[in-house]
């Protein structure tokens, strides 16, 4: 199940796979330090804490909330992966426990490749040897899911899989209670056709089974074969069960019984921010500024800046043309692009960067939260500060990542104080451009790809690249568009 | 003029950070209290935020109306609560365009479609957006519970017979459920909390701040309940007059512990407490001898002091004096080197005050600076006043939120403890005259735990301080920023 990260601008691929066992290869991907692929499905090293955790405990746990598992419900397309693993992105950022387990993955692993399930496999009245596949591989999923939750402190175990019946639901409730653990269903129901159209079109039909075809026809045919493959559906309605019903993409939501915790409510906010459609997030540095980089000064463009400012939004303008060309070309269907917005801080460098774009008939918000992180008595050279503080030095070297130089902010500091931006990140349905200051963007890049607190300080975001997140339901691949003419300072080169 | 401090969850887009909230349900739902809740929140977070109360712009013409004042049929009732209801969107709208206000409350029944579509409409004309919030409930005792309440705190039935006024507030509600419509209008931005958010329903939200101002209302309920607040008892490091550490109490700090259970034993009565400290060897010694359900929490341990953790002020005067001076020029955003600040505490309490809206009696037993927030919280204090509060050791506060503001009550126990106060610019504070000063008030004499239970009411909707019972009633704290009052 290799998910090959497609490495167009010079990204490293030096991750291994290594799997639980020959037969599962379930997402057991670990990797060496690469920030360049997102490590949502990495097994983070227990004794660290989270970008955004405020706090860490002995046992591992938070909030007093217990043990948690939330178990997805609906039907193929309906975003169900998409919420799981966004969902585990944002409780790890908080430093709660979070892994997902799909049961897909599961499957998958068991029948090994090009192997389909018996073609009654999801239906309720299913052949005994159907019925028996279904329970060898629930069983394996379910050890995993108790083994995080139970030995490996492990707080939330998110199980991602189709459960449509009322029936099923309940009795997986009760045998999650005789672990202690408290359920919280969340159900992605879509009855606007439109979205499940848009929703299989980005994430289902790129599979090989559908090359060559006309991708409105491809749309169709699998919308038909999953009606006949899961025939049998009742949305939630258990008014007994925890549950939280997002009803078109998060247009309305339904939250049932969620008062027993602080992660409840807090999973619920999270959710209200989140939408399932997908789009696409560009990271470029601002211009350079005349004089020093001085964070009090807030200086404006410099001439070079300037010109920087010109060509990347030439670059990014091409690349989104080629792009959809390319889309089209491959028989993607001929749809205008989303629309972009940009978002810059309130520092006159980033607000300048983006003005060329702004005269280009983009929008562009001003975020106040994504003011660069304050350096506080630390500006100055590598040099001077040693020489001054030598021991404030040595203590940012052991933890670049929560030290504090006096009177300033730490890269923690600064991934608390942009939580509104996250959120934000989230709800944004147009594509996005982020004009900031190298420390906000290694932040944001922490979150989106999953890094850990130790890469964080030192992801690079050079001036001759705008750095594209693609979503993918999986995961998130992050690759890099070059700005010709441009070296890493932002400089012109003829 | 107003000026703004930096927000701890500040508004992520100066655009559209104008929200106007429309509460929604029929009366004694706990509307005004779920507005003031989140007017309380949201100021705490630094956020401007007003409660506009549509019955206080009525009253100014009709005080003491009778039900059927509320009667749809009386047409000068209703042309006296339309109006009151205009001088209120006006008055919001003027504090969003001349005050810089960022979330408005609209605290009324506004239970007909007509009523929620003309306030859509004069808000969406001067581009603000409106959210609902209906408190939607028919539990009958919450709703008994709630009447009570209003009878007795009410301004509308001020010195009237409680049965009357109890009598004459039920028809009062027959009268709006005539013509009561719940909110469901598909193109609305809404939530609706049922029975006390055992469902919850959330509409077309389009922002970040609406989900957070979701976010807390779901962990709201509308049972009454108290909290109780205490400090550890007097620790080593207290008598020593050094911050921080994690030492032992001190033999007065361990007779205070062992007085606890008994100085709480009446206000307690036998409800279901649980108890709540920090991960701290002194909040965990002074709770030692209650037998509530205990938890720790590692978000109550006391406020990081960094390099100063261990040094007493002189020694901070005499060896930071820079710092020491920053810290008292702004003392709520001033952070010790390698430590917190009170706003960086602010935000680590945030899953506290979550748990303690969502939950239901809580005794907390942690240190000065995590109750001076928590106490700020819910009695509304500024951030210029709340890191200079006096809470004093081996004391108990209980706090009873109700529908217009919340009730505090003290009860001291007879054990003196040194005086960690400390002035603003001075370094004085422990030992010597304060501690005697400190010990002389606490050697007034008490007959049992309630004798000094003193009451006061924080109402910031009326903004005037109610009577309760015969105690006297000291100043507010709400927005017009009276002076601070202990004991």
């Amino acid at each position: 199940m290799a998910r090959a990260v497609v490495d167009w601008f010079g990204f490293h691929a030096d991750y291994e796979y290594e799997y639980s066992s020959n037969d599962a290869p379930v997402s057991r991907l670990r990797r060496r330090s690469n920030v360049n692929i997102d490590a949502i499905h990495d097994f983070p090293v227990d004794s660290e804490m989270a970008p955004a955790q405020l706090y860490s405990t002995e046992s591992g746990r938070l909030f007093h909330s217990g043990k948690i598992a939330i178990v997805t419900v609906g039907l193929p397309a309906r975003g169900k992966t998409h919420v799981s693993v966004a969902l585990s992105r944002y409780l790890r950022w908080l430093g709660v426990k979070t892994r997902a387990f799909h049961l897909g993955d599961y499957r998958r692993a068991h029948m090994g490749h090009g192997n389909d399930v018996p073609h009654d496999y999801f239906f309720v009245d299913a052949s005994p040897s159907s019925v028996k596949l279904r329970q060898t591989i629930l069983q394996k999923c379910r050890f995993d899911l108790y083994h995080f939750l139970d030995h490996e402190m492990g707080q939330v175990a998110i199980y991602d899989a189709v459960n449509p019946t009322a029936e099923g639901r309940k009795q997986l409730s009760k045998e999650f209670l005789k672990h202690e653990i408290q359920t919280i269903f969340i159900e992605s129901y879509v009855d606007d056709p439109k979205i499940i159209e848009q929703n299989v079109r980005s994430v289902k039909i790129s599979s090989p089974d559908y090359q060559g075809w006309n991708p409105n026809d491809a749309v169709q045919d699998y919308i038909r074969r999953m009606g006949a493959k899961i025939p049998h559906f009742e949305t939630m309605d258990e008014h007994e069960l925890n549950y939280i019903k997002m009803i078109n993409a998060g247009e309305r939501i339904i939250v049932n019984n969620c008062r027993f915790g602080y992660l409840p409510n807090r999973i619920v906010f999270y959710l209200m921010n989140l939408h399932i459609k997908s789009r696409q997030t560009y990271f470029a540095r601002a211009g350079a500024s005349t004089g020093e980089d001085s964070y009090k000064a807030d200086g404006l463009l410099c001439d070079e800046g300037e010109s920087y400012s010109q060509r990347l939004c030439n670059a990014l303008l091409e690349h989104r043309r080629k792009e959809r060309e390319e889309f089209i070309k491959q028989g993607g269907s001929d749809e205008e692009l989303k629309p972009l917005t940009v978002w810059t801080s309130t520092r006159r460098r980033t607000v300048q960067t983006a003005a060329h774009l702004q005269e280009r008939g983009f929008k562009v918000k001003q975020r106040p939260q994504m003011s660069q992180m304050n350096p506080g008595n630390s500006e100055m050279t590598e040099e001077e500060f040693k020489a001054h503080y030598p021991a404030d030095w040595d203590k940012h070297q052991l933890d670049p990542y929560h030290h504090r130089f006096p009177r300033g902010e730490s890269y923690h500091d600064l991934a608390v104080r942009m939580e509104p931006i996250i959120l934000e990140l989230e709800r944004e349905k147009n594509d996005l451009l982020i004009i900031a200051h190298e420390s906000v963007l290694r932040v944001l890049y922490g979150y989106l790809m999953a890094c850990s607190t130790s890469d964080i300080p030192s992801l690079e975001f050079p001036r001759n690249k705008i750095v594209e997140i693609l979503p993918e339901s999986y995961n998130n691949r992050a690759k890099r568009i070059p700005i010709p003419h441009t070296d890493t300072n932002g400089a012109y080169v003829p | 003029m107003h000026t703004f401090p930096r927000s701890v969850y500040s508004m992520s887009n100066i655009e559209d950070s104008h929200i106007c909230v429309v509460m929604v349900g029929l009366p004694a739902r706990g509307k005004s209290l779920i507005a003031q809740k989140i007017v309380r929140y949201l100021k705490w977070l630094s956020v401007n935020a007003k409660s506009f109360n549509v019955g206080s712009y009525r009253r100014a013409d009709t005080p003491h109306p009778t039900a059927d004042f509320f009667d749809t049929g009386n047409l000068e009732g209703e042309r006296l609560r339309r109006a009151a209801a205009e001088a209120a969107v006006n008055d919001m709208l003027r504090w969003f365009e001349h005050e810089g206000g960022h979330v408005g409350i609209l605290d009324a029944t506004n239970s007909t479609r007509s009523r929620r579509a003309w306030i859509e409409e004069r808000c969406k004309s001067k581009g603000y957006d409106v959210m609902f919030v209906e408190s939607k409930c028919d539990d009958e005792d919450l709703i008994m519970n709630n009447i009570l309440e209003v009878k007795t705190t009410s301004p509308d039935y001020v010195g009237q017979d409680p049965e009357v006024a109890a009598r004459d507030f039920r028809d009062r509600i027959r009268n709006y459920e005539k013509v009561y419509e719940t909110i469901d209008e598909p193109h609305l931005t809404y939530v609706k909390l049922i029975n006390v958010s055992s469902q919850v329903i959330i509409n077309q939200v389009s922002n970040y701040l609406q989900t957070r101002i979701i976010y807390f209302a779901m962990n709201l309920h509308i049972t009454p309940r108290s909290i109780w607040l205490s400090r550890h008892g007097e620790s080593e490091f207290n008598v020593l007059g050094k911050l921080g550490g994690d030492a032992s109490l001190s033999p007065r700090g361990l007779a205070y512990a062992e007085a606890l259970p008994g100085l709480v034993k009446d206000s307690v009565g036998d409800k279901d407490i649980t108890l709540w400290t920090s991960t701290m060897k002194r909040t965990i010694q002074t709770a030692k001898h209650l037998t509530y359900p205990k938890k720790q929490w590692k978000a109550l341990d006391e406020l990081d002091a960094g390099v100063c953790d261990g040094l007493t002020y002189k020694e901070i005067e005499k060896k930071y004096p820079e710092d020491f001076r920053a810290r008292d020029d702004d003392k709520y955003n001033y952070r010790y080197q390698g430590g917190e600040s009170y706003r960086d505490v602010v935000i680590r309490l945030e899953p506290i005050i979550m748990e303690m809206e969502r939950g239901s009696d809580i005794m907390v037993v942690t240190h000065q600076a995590i109750l001076r927030c928590i106490y700020a919280y819910f009695m509304n204090v500024p951030q210029d006043q709340s890191p200079w509060m006096e809470i004093p050791l081996h004391t108990v506060i209980k706090l009873t939120p109700r529908a217009y503001g919340t009730q505090e009550e003290r009860f001291k126990a007879n054990i003196p403890a040194v005086s960690t106060f400390r002035a603003k610019y001075t370094s004085a504070n422990m030992g010597g005259e304060a501690a005697i000063f400190d010990a002389e008030r606490a050697k007034l004499p008490i007959s049992g735990a309630q004798a000094n239970g003193v009451i006061t009411i924080n109402g910031d909707v009326e903004a005037v301080p109610q009577k309760v019972g015969a105690v006297s009633v000291v100043g507010s704290l709400g927005s017009n920023g009276g002076t601070l009052v202990v004991e």
